[in-house]
């Protein structure tokens, strides 16, 4: 599904120049969880957004479905997202002045779905997250857990093949956590392919393979299954 | 998507009442005032335009040149528009408005009508005047025809029918007959009349005369050309006419005289003949409502892009989303119109409660209600999308192009671009404001300048009675002389500051060169109390005489302008030079210091005095300070003894001669008011900014502190950033605002200097004002305790 070869990011500063990614490399088949690890400003987040095509590389090749998305411009970039990519924050990033439902509702509107069809889509996504009783309240009214419960919710309404998540349980006690991670879990036997950033070893353990990074390069690759 | 975008705006509008009331409200007073002064322009252009002929309508006004002077006059010789159109086919009808005020009897009271006009038959043709009563084309035609206005008729007959009745007129045995009753004239004319009567009342009965003279300008002139007629090229066909017909008239007298054709929808704005042109106000206002909605518009892209680091996440989100930049400009664009729709919302029923204040600042009624004319909601309305699209715009292209992942990660601030726009923006509104005020205070002190100059005469406590200049004037005379409070009398048939009649007459004076000038100079008709009473100042020569018989025939006094026009330096050298004058021969007597005839506005004139010992219709009464009620009691009396039918009027010198500032007052004050909406509109947006800088930097606030930073320190810190700002916007409005208001100054003869101190004081007080606003944000932030801000980053 993902192809990535001697992919490159360099972030420029007037004096200093930051090699981001070094000519990495890997690939991720369609149903598989990865889990990317490694110290902090080892490039995982700057990968990741890459990934989910909200960046664009300095040089090498990504393929995304078989196809060189690499170079597409921001409107290409932003068809292909969001009908295929799904995003789970570590803060969240829920949308303060709307609802759970709302939020939910967002993606499904940018893609055009109808209003009667994105009730019903939205409806049984809440259900499946448990958190239905909580679809008029306000993110501000709802514990971490919960957030993120919608957050993850709003990934998947839209159905995307693929999830990106970047440490989803970074801001979680370990309870909500784990939950979010069964989450996840269940998403991917149900079929998505799910690419996760996490400083946690415990919820890398989730996953099928770890890609391990330092400086930008790959260092190591543990298959898990 | 819409109702997503809705629900977002209204949301985020609820969040921050406090930006969205400054923001709403801003725009709403800035509104206001735009839509009051559009308002106002829209009146002031209306002019005339309600003639369905207006496109062929012309007034008809001469340039009468004699060998020393030009006059640009606005009216008409009483035959020579008769003549035009039976000679020209081009013009299809014409009327006279001879502009005359009379007495009116009813029922043994005297009313005094002083908007009377004779106007030709064909009035109602030409004009779109509405006759409720009579027949338009024959109601003017008979002498003695009055067509009366919806008021007078009421003030006359009540609720009877007035058509065909009778009232006596003029000297209250002249009988004139009701043929007419006319809706009130719209007040955005300038053909004004309470009472038309037909012009043949004059030309038939009362001035045969007139029908035969030639070169007597006593009235308006209108004509209504034929279509595709060209004015310009009717024009010359007209001079040369007059020069083949005239010609050997206007060189014997001297008096040579060319037509020329004003449009009619263009005498109030442009035409300078007779009354001064307005067109100068409506571009100052128009400028004045553009700037302030600029105000209003740059508060609102200020505190929108200031606040952007705020709606920077859900950009960042809404784009991981899939949104597209298109779609987020478009949801911004919906929020700003949906706030410049509030504020519409608000400034429509603001503006509903101000204008019957702002009418009383304008001095005219520009509308009773703002749904008077259609055109003004819906051009609000327009006015207000384009506000919401100009101010709207920036602020989306802004939001709608950050990057996500920068935005998300957190690591996003106001761009240095941005807050130098900010910057510059704050910049412009306080330049704006500034010249405001200089200008505010420039006009005030303008006046003040006019009204404490020394006029060269002394109209302090002199007042004048306007009589009929009979006998009966000589018994009030006699009645008052022997009261104690009444300090001196004396008659005239005017005073200075346009009391009485304003005459002019071409003189022959002996110049220097010996040889006779041709100029047309003032002419006041006095008795030999006039000099002393109004303590004018006798440089050459002597008063006038009641005991020297020649005086009332042969003598005349000048004033120094008249002195230097005719090339003498010193005033004893023109005593016993020779004159003529409306046909009379005699000599120069004295001369007399100039003294300011009419407003300062103007140059003093050339000034002729003679003698007239009756007959003079003013009758100038100085009277003591003290016990003034009781003394005009007294003189109401002796008036009401000689002429019992007639109301007692009088009025004060001075204030008839200050009269003449109220159109500058007028100005002043509507100044005033928009120059304080300006400056607060502008202090609005400051405090917006303030707050939402001081918000940004608790942070840095709280650091300060905790190292030991004093709250005076911390306050500076945060209010030197703007007061900066209006600094720089002090020195780019000082030679603006000069330049503006020294081309204003021009209109007037004598003005004041510009100086310094004006400027000075309009920065100290801009600067004031925006240290005030500053400083309340700043003092909150600097007594707060520096650990909650500390750790609510």
């Amino acid at each position: 599904m993902i192809q990535i070869t001697n992919l490159e990011k360099f972030y420029r500063t007037e004096e200093v120049q930051t090699i981001a990614l070094n000519k990495l490399s890997f690939e991720v088949k369609k149903g598989e969880f990865v889990a990317i690890m490694g110290p902090s400003g080892c490039g995982k987040s700057t990968l990741l957004n890459i990934l989910g095509l909200l960046d664009d590389p300095d040089g090498g090749s990504f393929k995304f479905n078989g196809e060189e998305v690499a170079g597409y411009n921001e409107r290409k970039r932003s068809e292909l997202r969001k009908h295929n990519v799904g995003f789970v924050f570590q803060s969240f990033n829920l949308i303060d002045e709307l609802t759970v439902f709302e939020n939910v509702e967002l993606p499904l509107i940018y893609t055009g779905v109808k209003p009667a069809e994105r009730v019903k889509r939205v409806e049984e996504v809440l259900e499946k997250m448990q958190i239905m009783h909580r679809r008029n309240h306000f993110p501000q009214q709802l514990s971490g857990g919960q957030q993120q419960r919608v957050a993850v919710a709003r990934a998947v309404v839209n159905n995307p093949k693929l999830i990106l998540a970047d440490e989803p349980t970074g801001n979680l006690d370990s309870t909500n956590g784990n939950e979010v991670m069964d989450l996840l879990i269940d998403l991917n036997e149900a079929g998505t392919t799910i690419i996760m950033v996490t400083h946690s070893e415990h919820d890398a353990k989730y996953s099928h393979r770890i890609i391990r990074m330092l400086d930008g390069q790959k260092v190591t690759e543990n298959i898990l299954i | 998507m819409f109702k997503n975008y809705l629900k977002i705006a209204f949301r985020n509008l609820w969040k921050h009442k406090g930006y969205s009331a400054i923001n709403i409200g801003g725009l709403a007073v800035g509104m206001t005032a735009g839509f009051l002064l559009l308002m106002y322009i829209g009146y002031e252009m209306s002019y005339e335009s309600f003639h369905a002929n207006k496109e062929r309508l012309y007034r008809v006004v001469t340039d009468i040149h004699t060998p020393s002077d030009n006059y640009k006059t606005p009216v008409v010789d009483w035959n020579i528009l008769s003549e035009l159109t039976s000679e020209f086919p081009e013009i299809e009808n014409y009327t006279r408005l001879h502009d005359t005020e009379f007495d009116v009897s009813i029922d043994g009271n005297n009313y005094h009508e002083n908007k009377v006009l004779g106007v030709d038959e064909s009035f109602f043709q030409i004009f779109d005047y509405e006759l409720l009563q009579g027949n338009p084309t024959e109601a003017l035609k008979k002498p003695f025809s009055l067509v009366l206005s919806e008021t007078v008729a009421k003030k006359y007959f009540g609720n009877e029918n007035a058509l065909g009745k009778t009232l006596k007129i003029m000297d209250g045995s002249t009988v004139a007959n009701v043929t007419g009753v006319m809706r009130d004239n719209p007040k955005n004319t300038q053909i004004n009349s309470d009472i038309l009567i037909s012009i043949s009342t004059y030309t038939e009965v009362l001035d045969p005369d007139l029908k035969e003279s030639w070169g007597n300008f006593d009235n308006r002139g209108f004509v209504l050309l034929n279509e595709n007629v060209n004015p310009k090229m009717l024009e010359t066909k007209i001079a040369s006419y007059n020069e083949r017909v005239h010609g050997k008239v206007m060189k014997e007298t001297e008096l040579n005289l060319t037509y020329f054709l004003e449009p009619i929808e263009d005498l109030y704005l442009y035409s300078e003949r007779g009354s001064s042109a307005q067109i100068g106000n409506v571009y100052i206002f128009l400028i004045v409502a553009f700037f302030i909605l600029l105000i209003a518009a740059i508060n609102f892209i200020n505190l929108t892009t200031a606040r952007s680091v705020e709606r920077a996440k859900e950009v960042g989100i809404r784009k991981v989303l899939g949104a597209q930049k298109k779609q987020l400009s478009i949801q911004f664009l919906s929020e700003s119109t949906i706030i410049c729709l509030f504020s519409f919302l608000i400034a429509i029923a603001l503006t509903w409660l101000a204008l019957p204040y702002f009418n009383t600042l304008a001095g005219k009624v520009i509308a009773i209600s703002i749904w008077d004319n259609p055109i003004y909601p819906i051009s609000l309305f327009g006015i207000a999308l384009v506000i919401a699209f100009l101010a709207g715009s920036y602020p989306a292209m802004v939001l709608s192009s950050f990057k996500p992942i920068q935005v998300l990660k957190g690591n996003f601030s106001n761009s240095s671009s941005g807050t130098k726009l900010r910057k510059g923006l704050v910049i412009i509104q306080f330049t704006i404001s500034i010249v405001m005020i200089v200008s505010t205070i420039i006009v005030y002190n303008q006046i003040n300048y006019m009204r404490s100059q020394d006029l060269g005469f002394d109209m302090n406590q002199v007042l004048i009675i306007e009589t009929d200049g009979s006998k009966q004037q000589k018994i009030i005379i006699d009645d008052l002389t022997n009261i104690p409070n009444i300090i001196s009398i004396s008659t005239a048939s005017t005073v200075p500051g346009g009391g009485g009649n304003n005459s002019s007459a071409l003189s022959k004076i002996v110049n220097k060169q010996g040889n006779e000038q041709t100029l047309n100079i003032e002419r006041y008709r006095i008795d030999d109390d006039y000099i002393n009473q109004f303590d004018l100042k006798l440089l050459a020569g002597r008063n006038f005489s009641r005991d020297l018989a020649s005086d009332s025939l042969e003598s005349m006094i000048i004033n120094e302008k008249v002195l230097g026009l005719l090339g003498y330096s010193n005033p004893e050298e023109v005593i016993g030079k020779g004159f003529e004058q409306w046909g009379r021969n005699g000599h120069i007597i004295g001369v007399v210091k100039d003294f300011h005839m009419s407003s300062l506005k103007e140059e003093i004139l050339p000034l002729s005095m003679v003698y007239n010992s009756f007959g003079n219709s003013l009758i100038n009464l100085k009277i003591a300070g003290n016990d003034v009620n009781s003394t005009l009691a007294i003189i109401e009396k002796s008036f009401k003894k000689s002429y019992p039918n007639k109301t007692f009027e009088y009025h004060f010198v001075n204030d008839l001669f200050n009269e003449q500032y109220k159109s500058e007052k007028r100005f002043g004050t509507l100044f005033l008011n928009f120059a304080l909406l300006a400056i607060f509109i502008s202090c609005l947006g400051l405090l917006g900014l303030a707050s939402y800088s001081t918000l940004q930097r608790r942070r840095e606030i709280g650091i300060r502190k905790v190292l030991g930073a004093s709250s005076m320190g911390i306050v500076n810190l945060l209010s030197k950033d703007f007061l900066k700002l209006v600094l720089i916007s002090i020195f780019i409005a000082t030679p603006i605002s000069w330049f503006i208001m020294n081309k204003w100054l021009q209109d007037f003869a004598y003005r004041m200097n510009m100086s310094w101190w004006i400027f000075a004081v309009s920065g100290g007080l801009a600067l004031s004002i925006a240290f005030l606003t500053v400083s309340f944000q700043a003092i909150k932030a600097a007594t707060s305790n520096p650990v909650k801000s500390l750790k609510t980053e």
